[in-house]
């Protein structure tokens, strides 16, 4: 009656052990927190379990769910929680086919009732909110921000060799992706741009925006995406990266359902747009019915 | 080379409502081709245009499923597949078993998918299928090197890109910035509905192994979103100065 957690996210990891410790002690079994890196900086309170290998896993996608599936298929858990990043939305997938389990996507609340876990998804680009089950053993993927982590010191960690694996895909090399870091996600305060820009060199004065109030850049997809103006790791929405800061400023954003799903555990929405009819004027606290020309310049004067 | 591509048939949740009890009013919902999986076509389309290949279409669904398969042939693809099935009695489990059943019966070099459907983004049928078969997967590819009997991908991953190789048959997840897809003209569209779409019962890919769904949908609501709507219009000066004030007062901003 175990259940495992897996990120190879570290906050992420310690989150999910969170919930893995409240359905491990509903189904009376215990909860491990499994890593296929270098444990030394997991805070959790609980136990660990590492997996090494002859081969370096890292960055090797295919490895990784090889060691991880190998484990689990051992261990025979109740249930597999695993931090809903891409990789991890992989990782659940291919295991869910391996032991024949259900697999819920991007699931919070987590209980177990009735011999079933059951959660609760945003569907439908986040408009519907759906309630799903299904029966343990099962696998489940889970959102960053869905647990709170219990930060402490490993009671103990057990080490697994997993040695001649082989992979399917062949890795060639991990590339860092900008030379610019943001950690969106954990940002207080957001100031994001949309289609609304004309030019790329108009996010200047947006950079200055968040600047002046100690806020990350964010953006809508058709910026990264498309138009290539800003780095993935910008990109707020559905695709993109789920933002709960406590201010999110939507800058010439349209506010289509795709990037308003990546927002809605925002506390202040504020949206300027000089469409007055724009569907992101529907979900903010504030808005200004405005050409961002004039409103940033603007805001900028008064916060100076 | 043959290509196949995934395609579901979705809700358009954009247009999606809800009734006064606030479930959704699935039934005659407006439906369309899940918008990330235009990408998986359109690369597809891209790679005929520099190879000799042949691609496939396959969806899953019910009469209405052909709508989406013939988007796909307007765009380019040669033939269409639609496995016949209630949809909403098939979790991502049985959905991509079926799936990989009709690939294995048409048999491929490379599977397109996207890298999750528009309206439940899952992200779980691509590398379902891939797994079901027994075949490596590439996910969230935003560059498709394809050669003589392999490919060679960049993939996109949260905070790094990974390059991977695997050899045929391979599938693939794209992401929605590998291409821009192309739309359809009217004469592509006429020209489409000549091209031969095969509709197979779902039971006929029914293997011994074919696992019962596993995932239930018990409920669905509407999220609200309670927000206040307090709009400023008039001179930008002005209502930047009113917003300051509002957002000082709210404290989520230094005064």
């Amino acid at each position: 009656m175990s259940v495992l957690a897996y990120s190879e996210n570290h906050d992420l990891a310690e989150e999910i052990f969170t919930g893995a410790l409240e359905i491990a002690s509903q189904l009376g079994g215990e909860a491990l927190s499994v890593h296929l890196d270098d444990v030394e900086s997991i805070r959790i309170n609980g136990k660990l379990v590492l997996l090494t290998s002859d081969r370096l896993v890292s960055g090797n996608p295919d490895l990784t769910i090889t060691a991880f599936s190998k484990f689990a298929l051992e261990r025979k858990p109740s249930v597999i929680l695993i931090g809903a990043t891409r990789l991890g939305r992989q990782i659940a997938s291919q295991m869910a086919v391996r032991i024949k389990a259900g697999a819920l996507s991007e699931v919070r609340s987590l209980k177990v009732e009735d011999g079933k876990l059951v959660g609760i998804r945003t569907v439908y680009a986040g408009k519907f909110s759906a309630k799903v089950a299904a029966p343990v053993p099962c696998i489940a993927t889970i959102p960053a921000g869905a647990y709170e982590k219990k930060t402490g010191t490993p009671t103990s960690v057990e080490t697994i060799s997993m040695d001649r694996m082989s992979e399917k895909t062949l890795h060639i090399e991990t590339k860092p992706k900008t030379k610019e870091s943001t950690d969106i996600k954990a940002a207080s305060i957001i100031i994001s741009a949309g289609r609304g820009f004309k030019k790329k060199e108009d996010l200047d004065m947006l950079e200055q925006l968040a600047k002046t109030l100690g806020g990350a850049v964010g953006c809508s997809r058709p910026l990264s995406s498309d138009l290539g103006w800003l780095g993935e790791e910008h990109h707020i929405g559905l695709t993109g990266a789920y933002v709960h800061p406590n201010l999110y400023v939507a800058v010439g954003i349209s506010g289509q359902l795709q990037h308003i799903a990546g927002i809605k555990d925002t506390k202040i929405i504020v949206a300027i747009n000089k469409d007055k009819l724009a569907p992101i004027f529907q979900v903010a606290d504030y808005g200004i019915v405005g050409d961002l020309y004039e409103v940033i310049p603007a805001l900028l004067k008064h916060l100076a | 080379m043959k290509v196949i591509v995934c395609v579901k048939h979705a809700i358009d949740e954009s247009e999606l409502t809800a009734d006064v009890n606030g479930k959704p009013i699935l039934q005659n919902a407006q439906t369309k081709m899940s918008v990330f999986d235009r990408n998986a076509v359109e690369e597809a389309i891209r790679i005929k245009e520099t190879k000799e290949a042949s691609i496939v279409v396959i969806s899953l669904g019910g009469d209405d499923a052909k709508k989406t398969v013939k988007e796909a042939l307007a765009m380019g693809a040669d033939r269409g597949l639609v496995i016949q099935c209630d949809p909403t009695e098939l979790d991502t489990l049985a959905t991509s078993y079926y799936l990989a059943r009709a690939g294995q019966r048409e048999g491929a070099d490379l599977i397109l998918c996207s890298e999750g459907s528009s309206d439940t983004y899952s992200g779980q049928v691509g590398p379902m299928i891939a797994e079901w078969m027994g075949i490596p997967f590439i996910g969230y590819a935003r560059r498709i090197e394809v050669k003589e009997n392999d490919v060679k991908c960049e993939q996109v991953y949260e905070d790094r890109l990974e390059v991977s190789e695997a050899k045929f048959p391979v599938l693939i997840s794209v992401v929605s910035e590998i291409n821009e897809p192309r739309y359809t003209t009217l004469l592509q569209i006429m020209q489409a509905s000549k091209k031969p779409i095969e509709n197979i019962p779902f039971q006929n890919l029914k293997g011994s192994d074919a696992p019962q769904t596993q995932v239930n949908v018990i409920d669905v609501n509407l999220q609200t979103m309670n927000r206040r709507r307090i709009m400023f219009e008039g001179e930008p000066d002005e209502a930047a100065r009113k917003l300051i004030e509002a957002l000082k007062k709210e404290q989520v901003i230094n005064a």
